[in-house]
């Protein structure tokens, strides 16, 4: 009970955030109501599902301080668990995605005990071993179809399907992801304020004294993490859904995982906006830059130029991102 | 027995570029505990300058290096001084991304220039060449004047290192950035230096890969993952543990031959079924992680 009431709980935010939050709320409620490019409709969606993505980083990454690098091996296995007991056993997605965050949550507990023990660079570098062996693995893996990947053939569904959410235009995925978005902002405003959320600024700002304080630093460590993979998972499974075509190489990739990581640094880690922020400016940025330079020819590579040029400003610039200015700017109006 | 003796062979020579390779990662993470993310990319570019010079001007790839290093060289210091400089003062997180986004601009930039097709040599002195000396080990030419001038780098950059005045100054940048700047050390300057040395070894690695490496403007992560590892079981900022750490790395890509072996040995049909050789370069990762967990400064590491 009182966690739900933390979670629907806004109030300690400047009444300006949470005007803008409510229009952008409407916007996004009423979008598909208006006249529309599928592609925007498409980037929206990426948006929806990357600003998820970066809120589960956020828990670990930004209110944590522990870079993980690894997420996309757990978009892998949601999104595989869900593709697999589809075509194998015809199981509907709302089974489907809650035993592939189970699968996901428990190789986080498996391959955590020992991350944690690391730190710094060596716990990133870390995360990304471990999630390129088991790209590697699926990658070899005649159940899911190895590099080839799995297709869901959406022509044997009887459009809507709810059940196994198939369905023929974006805009039912769009609802669907948009729900997901709401839960994981009022789950996550839930968890900022719990006591693990409490935990993890502590051993963020320093470890030794939360120790000294009585905080299992390395179980608070895993259960977050655990919340984190939980979220790329469910995501996942999502993605299987919407995107039909799974492969290890645009599941699992390491571009996935930093991409991740970005969103939530570039809007600010630590911040219950943040990753929304990130999502909202780097989602359309790459889509955008890519529609416009990537087809052209003679010009391959140049929107991924701009891009990375775009991270270094960044994150030479302004490495606590679009947040940390927000704040920094009040902060300086208020003194 | 031939199986094993050609693996082992194979994996030692590959081992010493490899060790060349890390060379440049381990120097700048002692100097300065940044990590760079497009280090595989700095290959990638080396490995492009001696092809495309070889290809102008007609001379041995094998000769390139001289130039390649030198690109390296300033390729590094201007990494240091136009954006690695102003990353440093970020948290870790913002170094790890900054890195990765001039991975991406190396990457694309060369996939811009040269195209997305694969490159090889096809003519030199050596290309096409190998010594048999029996018992299964066969030694491509290329791949043998590359280990050999791969160890001829690698003792140059150790002596200057360790017994020059400036490798003094730059080891003193590592151990304490504070106390050498208060005993009229520029480490500014030694950053950029270390930055430097940093691109160039790893630039003439490219140069000596070519020779037997075909080169797209996407080799470069599996480069920079395979200079993680050794730089982990060698120890974060050891010049020796990067050495023969490279050496055990080359043997573990050989695996699968190994694995071929024990399989022929002892007859178990299983073993011969499993594609080892798709897991050449997971056992990379694998061990990287196994190293951290067991032996986190590495083996010969003093840092951490």
């Amino acid at each position: 009970m009182e966690t739900l009431k933390n979670a629907l709980d806004f109030s300690d935010f400047p009444r300006l955030d949470l005007t803008l939050a409510a229009a952008v709320a409407i916007f996004l409620m009423v979008f598909p109501f208006f006249p529309h490019s599928s592609f925007a409709m498409s980037t929206l969606i990426q948006f929806l599902m990357f600003s998820l993505y970066g809120m589960g980083w956020n828990t670990i990454g930004g209110y944590g301080g522990q870079v993980d690098l690894g997420k996309a091996q757990y978009l892998g296995i949601g999104a595989y668990t869900t593709a697999v007991m589809l075509l194998r056993w015809d199981t509907p997605f709302w089974i489907s995605m809650p035993i592939g965050v189970m699968l996901s949550v428990t190789w986080s507990f498996i391959i955590g005990y020992p991350l944690f023990k690391l730190k710094g660079h060596y716990f990133a570098i870390a995360t990304i071993a471990t999630s390129l062996v088991l790209k590697d693995l699926f990658e070899v893996w005649d159940l899911v179809g190895g590099s080839r990947g799995i297709e869901i053939l959406a022509g044997k569904y009887q459009t809507p399907d709810f059940l196994h959410l198939i369905f023929k235009g974006d805009d039912t995925y769009y609802y669907v992801i948009l729900l997901f978005f709401f839960t994981g902002i009022l789950f996550m405003n839930a968890f900022r304020k719990s006591r693990l959320g409490f935990q993890l600024r502590s051993i963020k700002d320093n470890e030794d004294i939360a120790r000294s304080l009585g905080i299992n630093v390395h179980w608070a460590k895993i259960k977050t993490y655990a919340i984190a993979t939980a979220f790329v998972s469910a995501v996942g499974s999502f993605h299987a859904c919407y995107v039909k075509n799974i492969e290890p190489e645009d599941t699992m990739s390491l571009d996935i995982s930093i991409l991740i990581a970005l969103m939530a640094m570039l809007g600010g880690a630590g911040s219950l906006w943040g990753p929304i922020i990130g999502a909202a400016v780097l989602v359309p940025l790459k889509s955008y830059l890519k529609e416009w330079l990537g087809a052209q020819a003679g010009m391959v590579g140049i929107d991924l130029i701009l891009y990375g040029a775009i991270i270094m400003i960044i994150s030479a610039a302004e490495p606590r991102g679009i947040w940390g200015m927000v704040d920094k700017a009040r902060r300086r109006k208020r003194s | 027995m031939e199986i094993l003796a050609g693996s082992l062979s194979a994996g030692l020579l590959i081992g010493m570029v490899f060790a060349l390779v890390a060379l440049g990662l381990t120097i700048i993470f002692g100097v300065m505990d940044i990590v760079n993310f497009a280090h595989g990319e700095f290959l990638m570019l080396g490995m492009y300058t001696a092809l495309l010079t070889a290809q102008a001007t007609g001379v041995d790839p094998l000769l390139t290096i001289p130039f390649a290093g030198l690109v390296g060289f300033l390729l590094g210091v201007i990494c240091y001084l136009g954006f690695v400089k102003y990353l440093i003062r970020g948290p870790m997180v913002a170094q790890l991304l900054g890195t990765f986004g001039l991975m991406l601009v190396l990457r694309n930039l060369a996939l811009f220039l040269f195209g997305s097709e694969d490159r090889t040599i096809h003519e030199g002195l050596l290309v096409g060449q190998s010594f048999d000396l029996g018992m299964g080990i066969i030694l491509p030419a290329t791949k043998l004047a590359a280990a050999f001038l791969s160890v001829i780098s690698f003792t140059a950059v150790w002596l200057l290192i360790n017994r020059t005045r400036i490798g003094k100054a730059l080891m003193a940048t590592a151990l304490n950035a504070q106390g050498a700047r208060y005993m009229g050390i520029p480490t500014e300057r030694m950053n950029a230096f270390a930055w430097g040395i940093g691109g160039a070894t790893v630039t003439m690695a490219g140069a000596l890969l070519v020779n037997f490496w075909s080169v797209t403007p996407y080799v470069g992560l599996l480069f920079t993952m395979i200079a993680f590892a050794i730089v982990a079981l060698g120890g974060f900022g050891s010049i020796p543990g990067a050495f023969f750490a490279g050496l055990i790395v080359g043997l573990i890509t050989e695996l699968p031959g190994i694995w071929d072996f024990i399989a022929e040995m002892t007859g178990f049909d299983w073993m011969a079924s499993v594609p080892m050789t798709s897991f050449k370069y997971t056992w990379v990762y694998l061990a990287y992680f196994l190293i951290m967990l067991i032996r986190p400064r590495g083996l010969f590491g003093w840092k951490h």
